[in-house]
């Protein structure tokens, strides 16, 4: 498994002011699960990714909580609309109390 | 082209010629007199043995959820292998069976036996997806043909068309007697005029092609590419032995590698064999760092795509001019049209311009290998949601033709990826791939 935390942001490569722009974001986690046997759990170390927050120039425009576990490596993609230039920034947060961030500029062409 | 096998000592000559050097590369007689044993070195899953039962009862072992039957009867592309194809028939419909078109067009639809549908179009909503290899059945019955030639042409067509791509059903036990007889009535009864298409992409003579899955490098488009970095890791550990990748090929692999799986597959002079950067890794990571890396492993597979991105947007430069590699390539070249297994069918047959190339398989669209197949691989299937290599590809190509599939290092598949891989000569390799 890559580095544990490592988040890749795709962006179209030509934006113009005023676009509708699609981000697709992923993050490398191992997204360990309750593991049950017969009903009870036998290991509760469980660590996923639970929440999901975007900011934009600093002002937040997405906060997702998943509130269960939904992939290795979960992936997510969402649109927003650009107006200003400026920086995209996600942040993955994960039930032992992770943080991982990425950014990535928005520039128009 | 013909399969020709030559004896030890006729090879001999040949490969004397070969030293000399002729014109053209990769046009000389196959010679199999040099070809060293190879001991696999694969998962078991992927070695192509068998388990004996109690009852005496062979199961092969294959991938989870592949057929486990044994296709022992049908020849392979093992260079051992000297069985000839099966010899062309003479068929005459049994007499005292008269044929049911009912029963017949259940038989043309019936998975378990061709399907004819898998080539054929016929006329029928029901009929999903139909191919395009083989001609269009849809107004045969409108030929007047006798049903003793039709019973033929289902029976061994190589009687009436010697290069063609079909199976002979009858001469291989695919299809009983009766049953062709069936098929012969219901394809008297395909008569025109056809009816409109009410979905066009049932017809595979109107049907769109399918469109790729977008960015294969994009980590969030195509999961392989996680895999290959996650082999970075593995790249800096050291083994059993004490030793690392890292610690002989300074610099990290996209740097230490650059450029190096253009030249594969290549002839290994160390283990005098043609290796794919997959078969290398079986001998070179045990041999330096102890830690196994069998064939088909995800060791092996997340290695391989590691070290192919170092050289991905360089063009491929495989080498074809040495005595070796044109040996190899012509023992290559020779199983791509070397007719094996139940349908005795070849490579061929399905993957060259003036067969199936480009048409539709049932549902799939197949391949031009002149088009390159290989430098994509190991590649991410979106049907099989894994890694797969171009030696899973193979087998899996292999096993549904009815043919018991090799080791995935097996010298042969290496020659036959190597062959393949001079029609990709030249282009910028693009590893993982992402294909259905």
């Amino acid at each position: 498994m890559a580095e544990i935390g490592k988040v890749r942001i795709r962006v179209p490569s030509s934006i113009k002011q005023g676009d509708v722009v699609r981000v697709r974001a992923l993050v490398i986690h191992p997204m360990e699960i309750v593991q049950r046997r017969d009903g009870k759990p036998v290991d509760k170390n469980y660590h996923f990714i639970h929440k999901v927050v975007v900011t934009y120039n600093g002002r937040e425009i997405l906060a997702a909580e998943t509130t269960q576990s939904v992939s290795e490596n979960p992936f997510f993609a969402f649109t927003f609309r650009a107006t200003e230039p400026g920086t995209l920034k996600i942040a993955f947060l994960d039930t032992h109390g992770g943080k991982y961030e990425g950014t990535v500029d928005i520039k128009f062409s | 082209m013909r399969f020709i096998r030559l004896s030890p000592m006729l090879g001999s000559v040949a490969l004397g010629a070969l030293a000399l050097g002729c014109a053209g590369a990769a046009t000389e007689v196959p010679d199999y007199g040099n070809v060293p044993k190879w001991t696999t070195r694969a998962i078991p899953e992927a070695r192509g043995e068998f388990r004996v039962g109690p009852d005496g009862k062979r199961a092969a072992i294959r991938y989870r959820g592949w057929t486990t039957r044994d296709f022992g009867a049908f020849r392979t592309y093992a260079y051992d292998d000297t069985r000839p194809e099966p010899p062309v028939q003479k068929a005459a419909p049994p007499p005292g069976v008269t044929g049911d078109p009912k029963k017949g067009r259940a038989l043309f639809m019936n998975r378990a036996k061709g399907p004819c549908t898998g080539c054929h179009l016929i006329p029928g909503d029901d009929v999903w997806p139909a191919g395009s290899v083989g001609p269009d059945q849809s107004t045969i019955g409108d030929r007047k043909l006798p049903d003793a030639y039709l019973y033929q042409l289902v029976y061994d067509p190589r009687l009436v068309f010697p290069n063609t791509s079909m199976p002979p059903w009858g001469t291989v036990g695919g299809l009983k007697p009766e049953e062709i007889v069936h098929l012969v009535a219901y394809l008297q009864t395909l008569k025109g005029p056809v009816p409109p298409e009410k979905d066009p992409h049932r017809n595979p003579f109107t049907r769109a092609k399918p469109v790729g899955f977008g960015d294969n490098l994009d980590p969030t488009n195509n999961p392989a590419v996680l895999r290959a970095e996650g082999a970075e890791a593995l790249w800096a550990a050291k083994g059993p032995a004490g030793k690392a990748c890292a610690d002989c090929h300074q610099g990290g692999a996209v740097k230490a590698m650059r450029g190096v799986a253009t030249r594969y597959p290549k002839f290994v002079k160390a283990y005098g064999r043609v290796m794919a950067i997959e078969d290398f890794l079986t001998v070179h990571g045990p041999e330096t760092t102890g830690r196994p890396f069998p064939a088909q492993s995800a060791d092996n597979l997340n290695m391989t795509m590691h070290v192919k991105m170092a050289s991905n947007g360089m063009p491929v430069a495989v080498e074809t001019t040495s005595p070796e590699a044109r040996a190899a390539l012509a023992r290559g070249k020779a199983s791509f049209y070397r007719r094996v297994g139940e349908r005795n069918h070849a490579c061929a047959d399905c993957h060259t311009p003036e067969k199936g190339a480009d048409k539709f398989l049932g549902g799939r669209l197949l391949g031009d290998a002149s088009e390159g197949f290989t430098k994509h691989f190991p590649l991410w299937r979106t049907s099989q949601s894994d890694v797969w290599d171009m030696r899973k590809r193979f087998q899996w190509c292999m096993t549904p033709l009815g043919m018991n599939m090799l080791p995935a290092d097996s010298i042969e598949y290496a020659e036959l990826e190597m062959y393949l891989t001079t029609f990709d000569k030249g282009k910028p390799l693009s590893v993982p791939g992402i294909r259905h």
